[in-house]
C-alpha cells in the first residue's frame, strides 16, 4: 500500500511533469508536515485558507478565493485549480481530498487548446456562459463519518451537489487522480505528453463495500 | 512671463480671466496653476482655485469668485491658506524649524462682482484693473522658492514599484536596485505638466517605454476624479496587468489628493474589450454594442471573421459600422494607455462614448512598432464632419492655452546602453547588409524627426534621406542614474552565446539561484521573457521544472481574469512570460531567452526584431540576452558592433525609395496568402503552358491590371 513517502514523491514529482510541459502555470511546493498522534498530513506551502472550500457560497467566489490565495498543488493553463491533501495515521491513510477546480470564466483547456497554446492575450473574453464543474474526490476511514452507501469512505463529488457522493473503491493516489484529470480534462495534451509523466503503480487497498459495489460506482483497475 | 499650467477648473471663465491677465503683464514671472492643487484634509478634498508660485512674492492662492456674490470669502480664504500651509508644512525641505520658508498669501479674484462691494480689511478682494496693485501690495521677501516650486510641481510623492527590501550588503544588486528606486524622482515637469493640463478635446502622450505615460495617465484621472467628483471616468488599456496597477496607483493618489478612497463607480478602470458578466468583465467595446445594438463578438466570434492578430481591430470597424441606434454618450473622459496597440476604430469608439467636450486623452509609444508611427495622426483616426473638416486636429502649443500634444522624451526606465542596443538591433543599425541590398537596415520611419523626438540628438552628419548620420541619446533623455546600478558597463547588458539548449537552461537556472541567493534579488525582480509567442509554453517548460526541482517558484504568465497576473501577489515567484504578455510590465533583471529566434526570419524580420526590441526595453536595470547556435554568434556580433560605437547610432538614413522597399521585404508577410497565391500562380502557368488556358479567356480589364501590376515588379 502507498505510504507518505510514496505519495510526497508522487506528487512531488507529477507536479514537475506538468510544470515541464507548462500545462501547469504556477504551482506550490508540496508540503510533508508531522502532526501530534502519530499523524502525518501531505498538502501544499499554502494551507491557510481552506475552510472556504466546506461553505455555503457561490462557486466563482470559492474560485476567485483559492486562486487569489494560491490555496492550491497546481494552477492549470486554463486556470483550473488542482488540490491533494492526503492524511495518515501510522501510515495508514485516514483521509484524502482531491479536488479540480475550472476556472468559472475561462474556456475549458479541452476543447480550446489553440488559445492557451498560441498565448492569446484576449482569451479571456468569453461570452458564452461558462459552466465550470468542480470535483472532488474525498477520502475519510473513520466510522463516524462512514454511512454505507449513504455516505461511502471513497467517493467522488460533481458540481456542488449535496449528498452527491458515489462510492469509489479505494483512496486514490496522486498518480490515479491526476491521469484521470488530464485524461478526461486535457485530452489533447494528455495524449500528446503522456510519455513524459511518470508512471506510479503503488495504490491503496480496496475500501468499498459489497453493498456500495451494487450500485453505480467507480473503480480503477486491479 | 508667468507660465500658465491649465488643469480641469470648476471655474472656467474666471480662470480665463486669470490666465489673461497673466498674458497682458509679462513683467510678472514664476507659474500659475489653474484648477491646481487639491489638498487632502480630514472633510475631505480641498480643491485650491489657482496658485502662483513666484520667487519673490512666494506662494499666491488665488480663490476665484465665478458669480456676482462674494459671500463669506474672508472664511475662506483662511481656509484656503491653512490648508495649504498644513500641507507645505510636511516638507523638510521648505522649514527651517517651525518657520515655513516660503509665505503664502491669498487674493479673491471675483471679476464680475459689482463694484464697490465691501472690502474686509486684511483680505484682499480684486478684479482685472485691482489685480496688479494687489499683487504688488505683497513685499518681496526671499523664498524657498526652488524648492516650494518642486514641491508644487512633484504633485505626489507616489512611486511606481517601490518594494520593500531587506538589504544586507550595500553592494549587492537588490541594493543598487533599491538606490535606483528612491532616487527616482516622483515625476519630472513634464510629466507633472501633463497630469495636470486638461484639455476639452482630445489630448495625446507620446513617449517611449518606460517615459511615465501609465502613471500620467493614472495620476490625470484621479486628478480629474478629484476635481469633478460627478463626471464618470473610464481608463482604459490593452494589456490586462495594467488594471491592478492603474487601480492601485489611481487609489493611492487619489487618497493622497483628498483623503478619500475613489468613486470606483464613477472612475471606471475597465478593459478594452470586454464581455458579459460582471463588472470587473465590462469593457469599453462590449459597453459600445449594448448602447448602439451592434453585434457584438467575444475572442472566438472575431476569430472566425478577422485575420489572426486582426480581431479586435476588426470587430471594432465592424461595430461603428453596424451601430444602429444614436448613440447616448457614456462617459466624460476617457483617458486610454497603450493605444499603439489597440486601433484607430478603437479610438473612434472611445470618442462616440464621449460628452460633448470630447475629452479623450491617448497615450502610446511611438516606437513600439519601430518600422512606422504606429498610429496614423489625429485628422485620420478621427475622421472628419459633415463639412470635411478634421474632427480632430492638434493647434500648435500656444502660450498659456493647454497642450494637446505631449511628448515625454526622459526614459526613466532603460539606461542608455540598454535603450541605444534595443533600437540598434530593431533597426538593425548595424546589421550587415544582405548580398545585394544597399542597406542593412531592417525598417525605419519616414519621419526622421522622431528620432530627436524620442530623445536622440545628431552627433555628426545630417538626419536627412540618404546622409550619414550619427546619433546619441543625451544625459537628459536618458539620465546618467539609470546607468549606476552597475559599476561596469558591460555588467548592464550581455549577450550569451551557447551550444545547446540545455546550455542556456542550466546557465540561467544557476544564475536565477545566484540572483536570489547572492546579489539579493527577490523573486519578483527578475522576468525571464521567450520572444516567439507560439514556442514559449514548450521551451519554458524544462527550464521551471529545473527551477521547481531546486526549490525556486516560477511561474508561467498566462490568461487569467483576476486583475493582477503578471506579477504573484506575494512577489515570491519568478516569472516566464511569452512577449505579448510581458508588454507594460518592468524588472531589474530581464533574461532573455531563445534570442536566436530574433536574428533573422523568412518572412516577419521587422516582427521578429520588434519583439526583441520589446523584451530588452522591459529592465529596469540589467539585460541578459540568451540564445544558442550560429544566428545567436551573429546576434551577439551584431551586439558587438553597437558597444565598439560606444552605444551610438551610426548610419545612412535610407531613402524613401529604400525604405519603401524595407517595408515590402521586411513587412510581415501572411505566410498562407502567400502560399495560396504562390500555388494559384503554378497552377495558372501549368494550364497556359497545356493549353488548358488562353490568356483571350480572361477578362481584358483583370489582364490589364495583372500586366499593370507586373511591369511595376520589374522595376524595383
Amino acid at each position: 500500500m502507498a505510504s507518505p513517502a510514496e505519495v510526497f514523491k508522487q506528487v512531488q514529482t507529477l507536479t514537475a511533469d506538468l510544470v515541464g510541459i507548462s500545462l501547469c502555470t504556477h504551482q506550490n511546493f508540496p508540503s510533508m508536515e508531522k502532526l501530534p498522534n502519530d499523524q502525518v498530513e501531505i498538502s501544499f506551502s499554502n494551507t491557510e485558507n481552506l475552510s472556504i472550500v466546506l461553505k455555503n457560497r457561490p462557486y466563482s467566489e470559492i474560485y476567485y478565493e483559492l486562486n487569489h490565495d494560491n490555496a492550491y498543488n497546481l494552477r492549470m493553463v486554463d486556470g483550473a485549480l488542482i488540490q491533494m491533501m492526503y492524511r495518515f495515521k501510522k501510515n495508514e491513510i485516514i483521509a484524502h481530498r482531491l479536488a479540480f477546480f475550472p476556472s468559472p470564466d475561462l474556456l475549458e483547456f479541452q476543447n480550446n487548446a489553440e488559445y492557451y497554446e498560441d498565448d492569446e492575450i484576449y482569451a479571456d473574453i468569453v461570452m458564452k456562459n461558462i459552466v465550470a464543474t468542480p470535483l472532488r474526490f474525498d477520502f475519510d476511514s473513520s466510522d463516524e463519518v462512514f454511512q454505507e452507501v449513504h455516505h461511502p469512505r471513497a467517493h467522488l463529488t460533481i458540481g456542488q451537489y449535496l449528498n452527491c457522493r458515489i462510492p469509489v473503491a479505494a483512496p486514490i493516489t496522486p498518480f490515479v487522480f491526476l491521469d484521470f484529470i488530464l485524461r478526461s480534462f486535457y485530452n489533447t495534451a494528455h495524449r500528446r505528453y503522456c510519455t513524459d509523466l511518470t508512471n506510479f503503480e503503488q495504490k491503496f487497498d480496496i475500501t468499498i463495500t459489497e453493498k456500495e459495489c451494487s450500485i453505480l460506482h467507480m473503480r480503477s483497475g486491479a | 512671463m508667468i507660465t500658465i499650467i491649465r488643469g480641469a477648473t470648476r471655474k472656467p471663465v474666471a480662470s480665463q480671466r486669470l490666465a489673461d491677465f497673466c498674458n497682458l503683464h509679462p513683467q510678472l514671472t514664476g507659474t500659475l496653476y489653474l484648477g491646481y492643487p487639491v489638498i487632502g484634509t480630514p472633510e475631505g478634498a480641498f480643491p485650491i482655485d489657482a496658485i502662483w508660485i513666484n520667487d519673490k512674492k512666494g506662494i499666491v492662492i488665488f480663490n476665484l469668485i465665478e458669480g456676482r456674490e462674494v459671500l463669506d470669502y474672508d472664511e475662506l480664504q483662511d481656509d484656503s491658506a491653512n490648508k495649504l500651509e498644513a500641507k507645505l508644512r510636511n516638507h523638510r525641505t521648505l522649514m527651517k524649524g517651525r518657520t515655513l520658508l516660503v509665505s503664502i498669501n491669498v487674493i479673491t479674484f471675483a471679476p464680475i462682482v459689482a463694484k464697490g462691494v465691501p472690502y474686509i480689511d486684511g483680505y484682499a478682494l480684486a478684479q482685472e484693473d485691482t489685480l496688479l496693485d494687489c499683487i504688488n501690495s505683497i513685499p518681496d521677501q526671499d523664498q524657498a522658492y526652488t524648492e516650494a516650486a518642486s514641491v508644487i510641481q512633484s504633485i505626489s510623492t507616489i512611486r511606481k514599484g517601490i518594494r520593500k527590501r531587506s538589504i544586507a550588503r550595500p553592494d549587492s544588486r537588490g541594493a543598487k536596485l533599491k538606490a535606483l528606486e528612491d532616487s527616482i524622482a516622483n515625476l519630472d515637469n513634464l510629466q507633472g505638466r501633463a497630469v495636470i493640463e486638461t484639455v476639452d478635446g482630445v489630448q495625446r502622450i507620446r513617449g517611449l517605454a518606460g517615459s511615465g505615460k501609465t502613471i500620467v495617465l493614472a495620476l490625470k484621472a484621479a486628478y480629474l476624479h478629484a476635481q469633478h467628483p460627478d463626471w464618470k471616468i473610464a481608463v482604459t488599456f490593452h494589456t490586462r496587468a495594467l488594471k491592478g496597477q492603474f487601480r492601485r496607483l489611481i487609489n493611492t493618489f487619489h487618497i493622497e489628493q483628498t483623503n478619500e478612497e475613489p468613486d470606483w463607480s464613477k472612475l471606471q478602470v475597465i478593459n478594452s474589450w470586454g464581455a458579459p458578466g460582471s463588472s470587473e468583465r465590462n469593457g469599453i467595446y462590449y459597453s459600445f454594442c449594448k448602447q448602439t445594438g451592434a453585434e457584438y463578438f467575444d475572442l472566438g466570434g472575431a476569430k472566425q471573421k478577422f485575420a489572426q492578430g486582426y480581431e479586435f481591430e476588426g470587430i471594432c470597424e465592424q461595430a461603428i459600422k453596424d451601430a444602429t441606434s444614436g448613440i447616448e454618450p457614456i462617459y466624460d473622459a476617457i483617458l486610454v494607455d497603450e493605444a499603439q496597440d489597440l486601433s484607430p476604430a478603437f479610438l473612434r469608439i472611445c470618442y462616440r462614448l464621449l460628452t460633448k467636450n470630447k475629452r479623450l486623452v491617448y497615450a502610446y509609444d511611438e516606437l513600439q512598432n519601430l518600422g512606422s508611427s504606429s498610429l496614423p495622426p489625429p485628422e485620420d483616426i478621427f475622421g472628419e464632419d459633415a463639412h470635411g473638416n478634421p474632427l480632430v486636429s492638434f493647434s500648435a502649443a500656444t502660450d498659456g492655452a493647454p497642450q494637446q500634444d505631449i511628448i515625454l522624451e526622459k526614459c526613466y526606465r532603460n539606461s542608455r546602453p540598454v535603450l541605444a542596443t534595443a533600437h540598434a538591433l530593431g533597426f538593425g543599425i548595424y546589421r550587415t547588409p544582405p548580398v545585394g541590398a544597399t542597406t542593412g537596415l531592417i525598417q525605419m520611419f519616414d519621419q526622421s524627426s522622431l528620432w530627436q523626438d524620442v530623445g536622440y540628438t545628431i552627433k555628426s552628419g545630417q538626419l536627412s534621406d540618404g546622409h550619414d548620420v550619427r546619433l546619441s541619446r543625451t544625459e537628459s533623455s536618458s539620465p546618467k542614474l539609470l546607468e549606476l546600478v552597475s559599476d561596469d558597463i558591460d555588467d548592464l547588458i550581455q549577450f550569451h552565446s551557447f551550444k545547446t539548449q540545455e546550455d542556456q537552461n542550466s546557465w540561467l537556472a544557476s544564475q536565477i539561484k545566484s540572483n536570489l541567493s547572492n546579489d539579493e534579488l527577490q523573486p519578483n525582480d527578475i522576468i525571464v521573457i521567450n520572444p516567439d509567442p507560439l514556442s514559449t509554453k514548450s521551451v519554458v517548460g524544462p527550464i521551471r521544472k529545473l527551477l521547481f526541482t531546486e526549490k525556486v517558484a516560477t511561474h508561467l504568465a498566462g490568461v487569467d481574469t483576476s486583475p493582477d497576473v503578471f506579477f504573484d501577489d506575494s512577489g515570491e515567484s519568478v516569472a516566464f512570460t511569452g512577449i505579448y504578455r510581458a508588454k507594460g510590465n518592468e524588472a531589474g533583471m530581464v533574461y532573455i531567452i531563445n534570442a536566436q529566434d530574433c536574428y533573422s526570419s523568412w518572412g516577419s524580420l521587422a516582427r521578429v526584431r520588434n519583439q526583441l526590441f520589446t523584451a530588452i526595453t522591459r529592465s529596469k536595470a540589467w539585460v541578459r540576452v540568451l540564445g544558442v547556435g550560429e544566428n545567436m554568434t551573429k546576434l551577439s556580433e551584431e551586439f558587438n558592433k553597437v558597444k565598439a560605437q560606444n552605444f551610438e547610432l551610426d548610419f545612412r538614413y535610407p531613402t524613401a525609395e529604400e525604405r519603401e522597399k524595407l517595408n515590402i521585404v521586411n513587412r510581415d508577410k501572411d505566410v498562407r496568402i502567400i502560399r495560396q497565391g504562390t500555388s494559384n500562380i503554378g497552377q495558372l502557368i501549368e494550364d497556359m503552358k497545356a493549353g488548358r488556358i488562353f490568356i483571350e479567356d480572361f477578362p481584358t480589364d483583370q489582364v490589364e491590371i495583372l500586366r499593370g501590376l507586373l511591369s511595376k515588379g520589374d522595376a524595383s
